[in-house]
Formats: C-alpha cells, structure tokens, sequence
C-alpha cells in the first residue's frame, strides 16, 4: 500500500494548469460519481474504491446551488413564492406551502376552509406525482425502464390537472400566504381528478407485477444499505427511510395540519430497515394517498371565500407582517420539509431557512450506507433514500 | 383578488407597529402536555428560561456556555435534531443559534435558543449528541462563519473555494460588490446611482 510517486513533470503540468493531484494508493482508486451522470440527479459522490467495493465515499454538494435563502431576504413576502418553490422540483407545491403556512402563522390567519380544501387536494395530487417520478428513476436504475415510461405518462395526467387549475404544468405558483391564488375551475375539474385517481388505482396493479413484486428487485435491494433504529433517529432521517426502520413518525398524524384531522389513512411501517423495505414504504403510501384524495373529493369543497380578507392585501408589495417567528412543516415523500421564516416588521422576511429533508439522510446517512457496498448498488442506494440534491444546495 | 392590480398612490395604508409589551414576569407553565414536558426539563436546568408558544410549539433560551450540557439533557426527550438555523442580527452585533429539536415520543418540537457575539463566534460542537448535526454546522460556518470546535470537516461544503471565506448569508456582505468584482464589465445592468436594487 505504499504510495505511488507523482512523476516531477506531471506535478509541474498540474501547477501550471491550477489543479492538485490527489496522493493515490496501489489498491485503491478514485472514481467520480456525478454531477452530469444520470443516477445522481446533479450530485457529486467521489468514491474511493477497492475494486468494484467503495472504500470510502465523499459526498460533494453545491451543484444545483442558487443562494435562494439570500435571494429571499431582498424580495417582498409573496414575490418569494415564485423563487422558494424551485428548492423542490418534483414536488414544488411543499415549499410554497410551508413558506405561507409559516407567514400564516406570523400574521395570525386563520386560512379560509374552501383554501383548506384545496391546499389539501394540490398537496396529495403533489405527493402523488412526485411518487411517479421516484418511480421513474427507480426503474431506470435497476433497468425496468417499461415501469418508468408507464410512471412518467401517468404523472403527465397530473400534470394536465395541474396546468388546467394554476397555469403551471412544473411550477405553479399557487399557494400563497392567506390562501389560494385562485379558484378551482368547476365541477369538471373534479370529474376529471376522480376518473384520474380511479384510472391509477386500476394502474397500481400494473406496477406491483412489474416492478414491487418483481424477482430484479428483491434481488437487486435485498439487504442492501441497511439502517437500525437508533442510527436513523441518531441522524434526523424521517419520512419513508425512518418508517421502513420501524418508527412510526409521520407529520401528518403527529403535527396535524390543513385538514389531516378529518380523513382517515394509515401509515405503514416495516422494520428491516433495507432498501426492499423502504421501497416497499412507499408502494403502501402510494395506495393511501389515492385513498386520500377519493376521500378529498367525496367531502367536496365547502363554500366560502379562497383567500383570507384583509385590508393589507390591497398593497402586496408593501405588505408588512408583525414581528416575529414561526417554523411549519409538511409531510412531503422525501420526509419532514420544513421552513423557518423571521420577520422583523419591515415588509421583507429577515431570514428564511429551508429545511430539506436529503440535508440528514443525503450526505453523512449516505456516506455511512456506501461502505462496503459494490458499485452497481450505489444508485440503489441513493434512489432508494430518494435523495433530493436541490434540497441540500438550495 | 387580482395579483396585478396595482397600488394607488393616493391610497396610503396605515403601517400596523406592533405593540411594545411591557416585560411581565415569566407566566406560569399551562397544564397540558408540553407544559409538563418544560417543567420537567427545567427542573433539571435552572439556567435556561422555558416557555410554551402554542399546541405543539416550545421554547427555550439558554446561555451561550451552558448549551451544550443542556443539550446533552434535552436529547433524552427530543431524539431528533431537525435544524441548525442561524439568524445575524446585525444591530446587536449577535448571532442568534436556533437549534430546532422534534420529539418522536411526545410529537413536539422545540426551539432553543442562545446568542453569541458576531466577532470571532465560537461553539463547541453537538456531533456527539447528534451525528447529522455535522453537517448543519459544516453549512453554518461556511455561510456565516461560525467556528464549531471539535468538527473535524469544517471547509468548503456547498460553495466554491473561491467563496469560501466570504460568508454570504451575513447582512454586512456586500452582494453587488462581490458580483462586480467577480463578473466586471460583462455585468452591464450594476448602477451605482440606483438605490432600489435587486439582482
């Protein structure tokens, strides 16, 4: 294991060039994983490997980094919507609801019900269509590609749904702090929801003889990565990770917001705690969010206005709310999303801070799963712990 | 209501100051849950001041030198460590810590809160309690420049090594600045006579 010599020529070249050369050990090789590579959706990992086993990996963030918590300071309270919601990509309804449920809660609001209703319904159809696109690469990662171009037309319906009610088929700059934007389109949007929850509920079938209950994913995910109980709380992990450990912690049920008191829903729990079971997590609350939104839309909308009345509003740019500080979170599929707002009275937020849950189980979680595992099991890894990278960069 | 309409001019809407409140005596604990969970911590910490925000919601403050021992208390019942947030404030000279706890047995989350000065800010580091906590602090002292004793990977994290020691999430750093000194003359739209400027 002695150290290879640098050649003094090699050393001069790398000077002149601005670059450093890394000592490197007989056995040993360093091998770049990302940010352009496909598996890591813009993340870096630089792997030191022993052959096809990783010795040691650094996680090497800052890619997808756009200063929006800077951003956020010099910019009015409800300009930042249009900024905030691009720290999620496939779910960008979460932040922009943390951010207004949290300046909701600064001012002392109490959100319409028709509002309530609707935040609910856009966050389930969210939660949804980001379980489609986990689908999506997860498929593409063990080589079920049919599973992933059926996950990737159905999400388009949603798509469809959403564009028809906000304007926006990736982004919809929806949810505001004192409600919704604008109103539902009519009855025939919410015809349209149903039959598109009915048809993937018919769907779901579809997947679980392709891809959950599939000879390539048992073998592929079986004992692999394994976390224990007292590791996953001891690093932050929430969401599915933590309750395919066996704990039973979801905001949903234990921070209850929106309207999350009234409808029934399970949270499954497995305990091995490898990446089957985590998969398997997510297969069982892609059924209970269907059986969400069906419960949603049997309760139909109530009445009533879908923004808060305040003579404040008249002014959006000078709007100003009183001191103050307030954390909210929300239950998205990647886990506790969560956001920290400080105002100090002037009509910009002093400080934002977006907690994304792949800033725990993203970097020293996922430093600690690769060792020891091959390299064909690294993307497993990181699709199963569905590692979201916008939420470590921000 | 209409995103579009603008403001009159002749229209001027009554700034709202908030109401100063006199400093009261601390109020006693509610007896609800998390009002038996603060008594219980502060029976043990007599240094920290505690109180209950709303349903689910608690506070605490602590000073700077005694955070860690009541960290190392209050890990017994919040398990996890959600955040670091810090917040500059600048007119103080202070910088105030957040560190943001969830309870997974009793469903509440916690502030706690301390103050350090903003010249040569230090603080021992919660590694020990909380393994995930590195990487909050590696985020905190590459952002604000917080030195956490006995992290061992404190360096460049997510911005460039030419960044690194910048510390831009400080109120004091000079955004447009550092923009013209990095991008020159090709950043055309910079203009110092402006006042209201947004990049």
């Amino acid at each position: 294991m002695a150290n290879l010599e640098v050649p003094k020529e090699l050393k001069k070249e790398a000077k002149a060039h601005d670059m450093y050369l890394h000592p490197i050990d007989k056995d040993t090789y360093e091998l770049f994983f990302g940010p352009q590579h496909m598996a890591t959706e813009n993340f870096s990992i630089i792997l030191k490997m022993d052959g096809n086993r990783v010795e040691k990996a650094i996680v090497n963030p800052g890619f997808l980094h756009r200063g929006f918590e800077k951003l956020a300071e010099q910019r009015p309270y409800f300009t930042n919507i249009a900024l905030l919601l691009r720290i999620c990509v496939p779910e960008s309804d979460v932040p922009e609801n943390i951010y207004s449920m949290a300046v909701d809660e600064i001012v002392g609001w109490e959100v319409p019900e028709r509002a309530q209703w609707i935040r609910t319904v856009v966050l389930e159809m969210a939660r949804m269509s980001a379980w489609m696109f986990w689908i999506m690469g997860f498929g593409n990662e063990i080589g079920l590609y049919t599973a992933g171009q059926w996950a990737a037309a159905y999400r388009e319906r949603f798509m469809r749904l959403f564009e028809e009610l906000t304007g926006g088929r990736v982004y919809h700059i929806y949810t505001v702090p004192g409600g919704v934007r604008r109103d539902i389109p009519g009855d025939k949007w919410l015809r349209q929801l149903r039959d598109t929850v009915e048809y993937i509920k018919g769907k779901m079938k579809d997947f679980d003889e392709i891809l959950f209950d599939n000879y390539i994913t048992f073998e592929r995910t079986e004992g692999v990565g394994v976390m224990d109980k007292r590791f996953a709380l001891k690093h932050a992990v929430t969401g599915p990770n933590l309750r395919a450990v066996g704990v039973p912690y979801d905001v949903r049920k234990d921070d209850p917001y929106l309207l999350y008191p009234e409808l029934e829903f399970e949270v499954p729990v497995l305990k091995e705690g490898d990446s089957l079971a985590r998969i398997l997590v997510r297969r069982y609350e892609m059924e209970q969010d269907l059986y969400i939104l069906e419960q949603l839309l049997d309760m139909g909308p109530p009445s009533g206005p879908y923004m808060v009345k305040d003579a404040r509003l008249k002014a959006l740019p000078r709007f100003k709310p009183p001191k103050g500080d307030a954390y909210a979170h929300v239950e998205s599929t990647k886990g506790d999303f969560g956001a920290y707002v400080v105002s100090d009275g002037t009509h910009k937020p002093y400080r934002v801070h977006v907690r994304g849950p792949s800033q725990s189980h993203g970097v020293t979680v996922l430093e600690e799963l690769l060792k020891g595992a091959r390299l064909a099991d690294v993307p497993v890894i990181l699709k199963t712990l569905d590692n979201c990278p916008p939420d470590i960069d921000r | 209501m209409d995103m579009n309409e603008k403001p009159k001019v002749e229209e001027k809407v009554e700034e709202q100051k908030p109401q100063e409140v006199p400093e009261v005596e601390a109020p006693k604990l509610p007896d609800t849950k998390e009002g038996k969970l603060v008594a219980e911590v502060l029976e043990k910490a007599p240094y920290a001041e505690g109180n209950v925000r709303r349903e689910r919601r608690v506070e605490f403050k602590v000073p700077a030198d005694r955070i860690k021992e009541f960290l190392e208390l209050a890990s017994e019942k919040f398990e996890m460590l959600i955040q670091i947030s810090v917040v500059d404030w600048l007119k103080e000279g202070e910088f105030e810590l957040v560190y943001q706890l969830w309870s997974v047995s009793e469903s509440v989350h916690a502030f706690v809160r301390t103050r350090i000065p903003r010249e040569n800010a230090k603080m021992p580091t919660v590694m020990d309690i909380w393994p995930v906590a590195e990487t909050y602090e590696r985020e905190a002292h590459e952002f604000f420049g917080i030195i956490f004793e006995g992290n061992p990977r404190l360096g460049p994290f997510i911005l460039e090594p030419r960044e690194y020691e910048k510390h831009p999430l400080r109120k004091d750093f000079n955004m447009l600045g550092y923009v013209k000194t990095i991008y020159g003359e090709d950043f055309d739209r910079y203009d110092e006579s402006k006042t209201n400027y947004v990049i």
